[in-house]
């Protein structure tokens, strides 16, 4: 099972939600920009536009103006109309005047003298015999010869033109009236593309006079009118009616914040009506490169992290010892590099481990740590330790009567079950020798105990191998009898060998009388001798003593004993017998050839003492036969190896 | 007798008379304004009460003169030629004359009760010769004149020569057709 990283934590996430927020954070700037810019546009451009309007505006009126001041013209003009003024007869002044501006829409008219007393006006009869109330557009008339202006009539907004009546000199003037209703609001709207009001300001506020604005809008005006006026061209932004509408005004007629004004307004959300479409074009390419954006990078983030999650199942794989590990084909970038390498340390993880095992076969587990670790060195170190030999004493004789196979599978039982026994007693097999093993109590490691632990091991080793004895049996085989020698000295232990070829062995002669003793587990009948050290290195068990020999070469005899048990497990006859064979060793080193004799008799009949007490009566016809000299130390010389 | 606006500048056709305190005679002889060019010439007559006024067209087209001055309304209307009978002017005063159908054309005929009358030259200057011995009021008038100019009052004895000088505020012109 693999552990899965904790979520949030994956790399792959991590890789998609920083290019998804990054994208995302750079979408969101560019579209506050946008967004800004284009407001900021729409906002230029519907003024522009407004101000292009209130120019074409002012042109209309103007045309407007000049096309009923032309009318106004010919109409007086008309040959007929100059001799019914030039009559001077009332009433058909006033059927005149009635008649001809009939003919040009004219809503009122009035004719004036030269000296701007008014005649008649059909409109405000109440001014007749009074001056006209406008003199300002009067005088301009008098100095240009025709003029046109915006005034109110009884609060309604009217398109007033003065002209002469010449005869071929002025003789009067007649001011023709044009009101300005919300039909003419209304051409004009639809050729300046922006609603039209028409406002009077004076002292008394403002007055909203035509407008084409919907009546529901029209409250909305009133009270932003003073602003939008206040700004004149330069426009402004007002909200009416919860709409926004961008808004500017002209003066028409007046001056000094009072008179005629027209607004000319916009609704903003019309004039941002391309730009709705620009932003949700921009919506969607935005949503589309967030899309592409999170497939891509979660496919980029898939191709750095899949290899990646691979790599670490199969290093969790090798972990737990399967070294067959396959990872899928790896480009060249660098994840591949990694994979690559990461096999080859594999292979190379592989090799090591399959030497190790190799090793540990063919050398103890110890050694081949130590020696991983680097800890052995080659020249070795003096140690204090416990060699033990063990040999199959009978196995020549078995193998000449079982088939190569069958003896060497005996050999391989009997001696994995000697290695279990000294591995178990933190022994170190050195190696094995033809039928028998070589182990090393106390090297590499020193520790407290090796020689007890190399007793105990000894004598296991034999309960061990007597007991395999009915599983043999059962195998057709014959039961198997182990000689153990051992002996504690100090040594040299070291690895041995060339660089390239190492062994981890002690040497020393400690280690040959070990070997030594081994052999003569054989001379005594007995299955383990220990040198005098190995016994005075232990304690807790039984001895007998076995002899004194001498190494050739060497002039201090070793005295040489057996392990009966450890003391507690030995019965009590055999302690009194082991007590009477070491009075009797006593006798014979004390030259009482006599005694010797007596102790001898009484035990040669125990079983475990007949082969001994053989050779100590060997010894005794020999001594009797050629008494010992002084030097005499009852030892027995050992030539052979 | 000198003739000058107000700034100064030599003013021409002004009309003038002498009006005499004793009855003028009256001594009237046709007179003509003619048309051509689509233009009334000359721009200012002066004639004495009761005097005939001729209009010969000179020109290929037809006009129709009229004039709505209460000094003399009357209109011919479009004629070729000249017409047979004369215009009298029987009332003094000033008669603007136009023609209907071309609005630039325009021309003054101012009727005095005098036989002794005159026109100022470009200079300003005018001269009225064979004038008794008497009391007289010397008058100026001008078209544009922005108002009457004051008589001048002079007494002439025989082989007398006086000269008198005229001061006459214009004014403003009004832009009018002009001719195509």
């Amino acid at each position: 099972m693999t552990s899965t990283p904790r979520a949030g934590g994956r790399l792959q996430d991590r890789i998609v939600v920083f290019f998804v927020v990054l994208l995302m954070a750079v979408q969101l700037v560019s579209f506050v920009l946008i967004r800004y810019a284009i407001d900021q546009t729409a906002q230029n451009t519907l003024r522009e536009e407004l101000r292009v309007g209130a120019r074409i505006f002012q042109r209309l009126l103007q045309q407007n103006s000049q096309r009923l001041v032309e009318s106004t013209v010919v109409l007086t003009s008309d040959f007929g109309f100059r001799e019914a003024v030039a009559s001077r007869d009332r009433p058909t002044i006033i059927s005149v005047l009635t008649n001809h501006s009939a003919r040009i829409n004219a809503t009122g008219v009035a004719l004036l003298g030269l000296d701007g007393i008014v005649v008649t006006d059909t409109l405000q009869s109440a001014n007749e015999g009074k001056p006209y109330p406008e003199p300002g557009i009067l005088a301009l008339a008098a100095s240009v010869g025709r003029a046109s202006a915006m005034r109110l009539i009884d609060g309604r907004p009217f398109q007033s033109v003065i002209v002469p009546v010449l005869a071929p000199q002025p003789i009067a003037w007649v001011s023709m009236d044009f009101l300005v209703d919300e039909v003419t609001a209304r051409d004009l709207k639809n050729l300046s593309s922006a609603d039209v009001s028409f406002v009077n300001v004076s002292e008394r506020g403002i007055e909203l006079l035509v407008t084409t604005l919907p009546a529901s809008r029209r409250g909305d005006l009133a009270p932003q009118a003073r602003v939008i006026v206040g700004e004149g061209l330069d426009g402004t932004r007002v909200a009416m009616g919860g709409e926004d509408y961008e808004a500017l005004a002209t003066l028409l007629e007046g001056g000094r914040g009072r008179g005629i004004y027209t607004i000319l307004q916009r609704s903003v959300e019309e004039g941002l009506a391309p730009y709705k479409a620009l932003e949700a074009a921009l919506f969607i390419i935005a949503g589309l490169s967030l899309a592409v954006t999170l497939v891509g990078s979660i496919r980029i983030a898939q191709r750095i992290t899949r290899p990646v999650t691979q790599l670490a199942e199969a290093a969790r794989e090798v972990e737990r010892g399967n070294y067959d590990v396959r990872l899928d084909g790896h480009g060249r970038d660098e994840i591949g590099a990694l994979a690559t390498a990461f096999e080859g340390m594999v292979r190379g993880l592989n090799e090591r481990n399959r030497m190790r095992d190799v090793l540990g076969k063919v050398a103890s587990s110890e050694v081949v740590t130590q020696l991983m670790e680097g800890r052995i060195e080659l020249g070795g170190a003096e140690v204090e330790a416990t060699v033990m030999f063990t040999d199959m004493r009978n196995f020549t004789t078995i193998a000449e009567s079982l088939p190569p196979q069958h003896s060497l599978q005996l050999l391989n039982r009997v001696l994995t079950e000697v290695s279990e026994v000294i591995e178990s007693h933190g022994g170190v097999v050195d190696k094995y020798l033809g039928d028998g093993a070589m182990a090393v109590f106390g090297a590499p490691i020193t520790r407290e105990g090796d020689a007890q632990r190399a007793v105990m091991a000894a004598l296991e080793i034999q309960t061990r191998v007597a007991a395999l004895g009915p599983e043999l049996a059962k195998r057709g085989l014959p039961g198997a009898q182990l000689g153990v020698g051992m002996n504690t000295a100090r040594m040299i232990a070291g690895t041995i060998g060339s660089p390239s070829r190492l062994n981890y062995t002690v040497l020393g002669d400690g280690v040959n009388l070990a070997a030594r003793l081994e052999g003569l587990t054989k001379r005594y009948h007995v299955p383990i001798v220990a040198g005098s050290n190995t016994r005075a290195s232990v304690s807790g068990f039984v001895w007998r003593e076995l002899d004194k020999v001498r190494v050739r070469g060497k002039t201090v005899a070793e005295r040489i004993y057996e392990p009966l048990g450890r003391e507690g497990e030995v019965p009590a006859g055999e302690l009194a017998r082991l007590a009477q064979w070491h009075a009797a060793l006593e006798a014979f080193r004390s030259r009482n050839w006599h005694r010797t004799h007596a102790y001898l008799g009484v035990l040669a009949d125990h079983p475990g003492y007949g082969r001994i007490v053989s050779i100590y009566a060997g010894y005794l016809r020999e001594l009797e036969a050629r008494p010992p000299g002084d030097d005499w130390d009852a030892a027995f010389t050992l030539y052979d190896k | 007798m000198t003739a000058r606006d107000t700034l100064g500048n030599p003013l021409e056709d002004v009309v003038v008379w002498a009006m005499p305190k004793a009855a003028a005679p009256l001594r009237t002889r046709p007179a003509a304004v003619e048309q051509r060019n689509k233009t009334f010439i000359p721009l200012v007559s002066v004639v004495q009460t009761g005097t005939l006024v001729h209009f010969p067209n000179r020109d290929e087209i037809r006009h129709h003169v009229y004039s709505f001055s209460p000094a003399k309304r009357f209109e011919i209307k479009l004629y070729a030629g000249t017409p047979v009978d004369p215009i009298a002017f029987d009332k003094p005063g000033e008669v603007v004359l136009g023609c209907n159908i071309h609005d630039h054309m325009i021309a003054y005929i101012y009727v005095v009760d005098s036989p002794w009358f005159a026109k100022t030259d470009k200079d300003g200057n005018a001269r009225i010769d064979g004038l008794p011995a008497g009391d007289y009021d010397l008058n100026g008038w001008h078209y544009a004149q922005d108002k009457s100019s004051a008589s001048i009052p002079v007494g002439l004895r025989a082989d007398d020569a006086r000269s008198a000088a005229f001061s006459i505020g214009r004014r403003p012109m009004r832009p009018g057709p002009v001719a195509k």
